[in-house]
């Protein structure tokens, strides 16, 4: 524990590993963030658990905000709630999101868990594109939706939403 | 989230990882709720329909009615004012229902109070479901509709009613639970556009161009996309939105170019009304406001409308005269009140078009008109340059207010008259108002000083004359009422002008040539201002009925001036007159911005306060109080017996009485001035006791009421000095106390038995009177009293010392009771009981000279007698007045013994 010691912390996944991080790159999560402004310089010197991420996720998490440790802190955050959210997904972002669909519901829950807005809206994105143009029936497969509706009651939703078909 | 558990995480992707690809359905690991409605505002709207398909609970996560809502609102169409006026009325009508069937099922019988109850439960639920089918419904009708149509329609994306489309944003309704269902319409209608638009390639393809082949309609369908891509946030929204924003200039510009080629040819009812109705349709048509602006005629040729310098090279030398201007103002306000037929034939939105022309024509013509004629008379003449820049202000608002807006509200114009006026002058006010003050200050000042420089060239002590023959009172009320008519004459003509009058332009014409003189109109009211004027100066005006009342005011001044020649030498109210005239004229110009409002407004009221205030000092204190000043060392210098020529009155005192006249007449004429000029029009507040210009009135009434009462102090003892020696130099001897063979020695002057008060006595009551009778209404009553009452006791005290110098016989004696007599009726005609009562006590003296000598003991129990004399005399002062008998000797023992007894005799 060294000069270095400052800057650098160690985390734990859930199934045990233990990594170190830069500080600052771990501070791009809130939680953590807010845990160490409230333990203090005392946390440094601890490993933090985080139950509930496995090492590759934790990993996968830890690779995105070293890529984004130096992006401005979100905005308000109102702000992107209101509308017109930039949708577009970087390019980078785009490629670090090429995994496979359990990894990618794993980040998402893992930096929602960390509250890590961008990643989580990076991933939202992600998702959604993936559903853009699916039918019912494939966002179905897709989410492990068991479909409960009566074809009577499909058939009234369909005729309520007939507007928005695509023509 | 009953269905979606999320899968036990520990160990959970390891030993799954192998079945992944064969087993898709039961490895994933469930995102929760929260993150599915983020992962939903991320969607496009088609497949957020579709994702509400996969269950019912993604179904009311997709339905949820703040998610349109907000959709809604992004475009513009959710007030929530009337959701929230929807929802009230509701829940009111709920009520009411459920008060009805409560009312029903306490008067009903038990079959029908169950009915009833039912019917109660049942209601609102069978209303709400009838609502929500009808909801429904609705877009489905509309799909049958345009199903049919498509049939005829020609290309797939115009199914839809056109005009449903077009107006889709006009029937969008605010209810709360059915956003989804009025989003839907909007959707229905424009999304198929958007989406194809988004898609074009070129300009040629999108099918909102070809479904609608009208212009009009085209410019309206853009609108509305641009409207539908505020909702637009799903993916790829900017490429989309840019699309749309070129797709819409190059449509802008083409409809431009025929609104320009309409322009060129004037083509107004036609292509330029069509075009610039389409642009309006689009963006508010400010592209083609711009062009319609840019390119008009009237800027182009302005030189058409006059130069500038016509209303100074042809004004006479150091003049200014602005009838060019106004023909300028006149001709301007014509072409654009043509223009405004124009412009409301082709805009829609005439107002707005037609204000921004007007700006613009008054940036690049009229402030080119303006600034010259400032700038050149301001360095020429100052008094041209106050003229010009009042009277162009003036005929600038007229100018405005004689426009003729497309769309006519009075409010609005009024407001763009102030306006106008503002941007118009705003560089020149501070000068302006700075010159104007100066100006007056200058004048004022120079007119003081040459009349004070006139003075000490004639010698000030000029010959006065005496005026008690005049009326002075009925002189003075007659000149202030003309005085008053001709300062609210030009107030009523002045500031109540309704803007666009009909005579709104001759009037800026008058206001700005040399003032008093054009105020000649008001025919009439000279005619009742003169009945009572003495005859020859103002003849009857009933053959010049236009006859101005200014001339009357100055025929008047100059009749006054007459009359008060004797006392021209101190501070003249000709001077004063100018004066009020001047700030008058000032004030007036400055007036005339007031009605800007706001922060010039309020500087030109300060301006007028300050012009107020500046009169009263230059008036004041460097006229009136050295008049006065002079005056009271005039007075001081007198010394009654120096001075040879003794006529009825001290002459300084005239003067200075005269003086107190004049200066209560220009007093009022000050007060009358600031009632008209600056009350009434509401330039001061009278009650507002902070108020500058009040307070500069309320310091020169106080500076004239010291002045005055510091002279009259003076006055009275140069009047008791003159009294006094009238006393010594004309009382004779023998007037009191007549030889007793006086009769036939001065038969010649005392003719016998003459009984009347003596000539001495009769020219000190004159003499007293003539100056007590100068001050009657000219002075405050309450200081008329005390003056009065001061010279009574004065006089009083005089005439005791008098007596005291006199031998009074038994004849005599009578003659001594008519002067007390001829006193006392002069005192009781002073109405001043205090006063009056030494005059009593006076007159019950003098008849103890009356008393024989033989009956002395009467004439002691008189002398001893308090009460007789009101407690003015004292026994011993009554004994030493007795002493004055010219037999006292005689007598003196026996009234002594019948006062003080035998003993006294002793001494």
């Amino acid at each position: 524990m060294a000069a270095t010691e400052a800057t650098t912390i160690r985390l734990q996944s859930n199934d045990n590993h233990v990594m170190d991080v830069d500080k600052a790159v771990a501070e791009r999560s809130l939680l953590i963030k807010n845990m160490l402004e409230d333990l203090g310089d005392a946390a440094v010197s601890e490993t933090i658990p985080i139950p509930n991420v496995t090492e590759p996720v934790l990993r996968k998490v830890i690779e995105w905000c070293e890529h984004h440790r130096g992006d401005p802190p979100a905005t308000n955050e109102e702000e992107s709630d209101t509308r017109k959210r930039t949708t577009e997904i970087e390019e980078w972002d785009q490629k670090f999101m090429q995994v496979d669909q359990e990894m990618l519901f794993e980040i998402i829950l893992a930096s929602n868990y960390l509250d890590i807005k961008p990643l989580l809206d990076v991933g939202c994105k992600t998702v959604a594109n993936m559903i853009k143009g699916k039918s019912p029936e494939e966002i179905r497969k897709t989410f492990n939706i068991t479909n409960d509706f009566t074809p009577e009651e499909e058939e009234q939703i369909r005729r309520e939403n007939e507007w928005a078909e695509d023509r | 989230m009953s269905n979606y558990k999320r899968a036990s995480q520990p160990g959970r992707s390891s030993i799954l990882s192998t079945l992944q690809a064969t087993t898709m359905l039961d490895t994933k690991p469930i995102l929760p709720a929260e993150i599915l409605v983020s992962i939903l505002d991320f969607l496009p709207v088609s497949d957020q329909i579709n994702f509400a398909k996969t269950s019912r609970r993604m179904k009311e996560m997709v339905y949820d009615d703040t998610r349109w809502i907000s959709r809604l609102h992004s475009m513009g169409c959710w007030d929530e004012a009337e959701a929230r006026r929807r929802f009230e009325d509701a829940i009111k009508r709920k009520r009411e229902a459920a008060e009805r069937a409560n009312a029903a099922a306490a008067g009903a019988t038990p079959l029908a109070a169950k009915r009833t109850t039912l019917f109660d439960a049942g209601q609102e639920e069978e209303r709400r479901k009838k609502l929500a089918e009808e909801a429904a419904k609705a877009p489905e009708i509309r799909v049958d509709g345009f199903e049919t149509l498509s049939l005829h329609a020609s290309t797939k994306n115009s199914q839809e009613d056109p005009s449903t489309i077009l107006d889709v944003y006009k029937n969008v309704r605010s209810i709360r639970g059915y956003a989804r269902q009025e989003y839907g319409k909007i959707y229905g209608a424009l999304a198929p556009f958007y989406y194809d638009l988004a898609a074009a390639k070129s300009h040629t393809e999108p099918a909102v161009f070809k479904a609608f082949r009208d212009p009009e309609k085209q410019a309206q369908m853009l609108r509305n996309l641009q409207r539908f891509s505020q909702n637009d946030w799903a993916q790829g929204w900017n490429e989309r939105g840019e699309v749309l924003t070129n797709m819409c200039n190059i449509f802008e510009n083409a409809v431009l170019r025929e609104f320009e080629q309409g322009y060129e040819f004037m083509d107004v009812e036609g292509r330029m009304r069509r075009y610039a109705h389409v642009l309006h349709d689009l963006n508010g048509g400010n592209a083609a406001m711009e062009v319609f602006i840019s390119k008009h005629p009237i800027l182009n040729n302005r030189d058409a409308l006059g130069n500038p310098m016509d209303c100074i090279n042809q004004a006479p030398e150091d003049g200014i005269t602005l009838e060019p201007s106004r023909a300028f103002f006149k001709a301007m306000a014509m072409k654009i009140n043509e223009q405004s037929a124009v412009i409301s034939q082709i805009f829609p939105d005439a107002e707005a078009v037609f204000w921004s022309l007007l700006d613009r024509i008054r940036e690049d013509i009229i402030v080119e008109y303006i600034t010259p004629i400032l700038d050149e008379s301001h360095d020429r003449n100052l008094e041209a340059y106050l003229k010009a820049a009042s009277g162009l202000f003036e005929q600038c608002m007229a100018f405005v207010g004689s426009l003729d807006p497309p769309s006519k509200s009075k409010e609005s114009l009024e407001k763009q008259a102030k306006d106008f006026g503002l941007k118009t002058f705003d560089l020149h006010l501070d000068l302006y108002f700075r010159e104007e003050l100066d100006f007056f200050t200058r004048y004022a000042e120079r007119e003081v000083l040459n009349w004070e420089q006139k003075l000490s060239e004639q010698d000030a002590s000029v010959e006065s004359f005496f005026m008690s023959s005049f009326n002075r009172r009925a002189d003075k009320n007659d000149f202030l009422s003309s005085f008053k008519k001709v300062v609210m004459m030009p107030v009523s003509v002045l500031p109540t002008i309704p803007i666009s009058s009909p005579f709104g332009s001759s009037k800026a014409a008058s206001a700005a040539a040399p003032r008093p003189d054009s105020i000649a109109g008001m025919p009439g009211t000279s005619k009742t201002t003169t009945p009572n004027i003495s005859g020859s100066l103002e003849p009857k005006t009933g053959p010049l009925p236009s006859e101005a009342p200014t001339d009357e005011l100055k025929a008047k001044a100059a009749l006054m001036a007459n009359r008060l020649e004797g006392i021209k030498s101190l501070f003249s109210i000709e001077v004063a007159l100018d004066l009020v005239g001047n700030a008058k004229e000032g004030l007036g110009r400055v007036a005339v911005f007031i009605r800007l409002g706001g922060q010039a407004g309020e500087e030109a009221r300060e301006q007028c306060e300050a012009i107020f205030i500046s009169l009263l000092q230059v008036l004041g204190q460097k006229h009136v109080k050295n008049g006065f000043v002079k005056a009271v060392e005039h007075l001081s210098k007198y010394k009654a017996r120096e001075v040879s020529d003794h006529q009825a009155g001290v002459a300084p005192l005239v003067t200075f009485i005269e003086l107190v006249n004049v200066g209560d007449l220009i007093s009022q004429m000050i007060d009358m001035f600031y009632e008209q000029q600056l009350a009434a029009p509401k330039i001061s507040d009278r009650n507002d006791f902070l108020d500058p210009a009040g307070l500069a009135k309320k310091k020169w009434e106080q500076m004239l009421d010291e002045s005055v009462a510091a002279g009259l102090n003076k006055g009275i003892d140069v009047l008791m000095d003159e009294v006094e020696y009238i006393c010594a130099t004309t009382q004779l001897p023998t007037d009191y106390n007549p030889a007793p063979d006086g009769a036939e020695e001065k038969g010649g002057m005392q003719q016998g038995g003459d009984m009347g008060p003596t000539q001495t006595a009769i020219r000190v009551r004159d003499l007293v009177a003539s100056h007590t009778n100068m001050l009657v209404g000219s002075t405050e009553k309450t200081m008329l009293d005390v003056f009065n009452g001061e010279v009574g006791l004065r006089l009083f005290t005089a005439i005791c010392k008098h007596l005291k110098r006199q031998r009074v016989s038994t004849e005599g004696a009578i003659k001594l009771i008519a002067d007390t007599t001829l006193y006392f009726e002069y005192i009781r005609g002073l109405k001043n009981q205090d006063l009056l009562a030494y005059f009593k006590a006076l007159r019950e003296l003098s008849q103890i000279y009356l008393i024989d000598a033989k009956h002395a003991k009467e004439m002691a129990t008189i002398i001893a007698d308090g009460d007789r004399f009101g407690g003015i005399f004292r026994a011993e002062e009554v004994y030493e007045y007795a002493e004055r008998r010219a037999d006292w000797y005689q007598v003196k023992r026996n009234v002594e013994r019948a006062m003080y007894g035998m003993d006294c005799s002793v001494m």
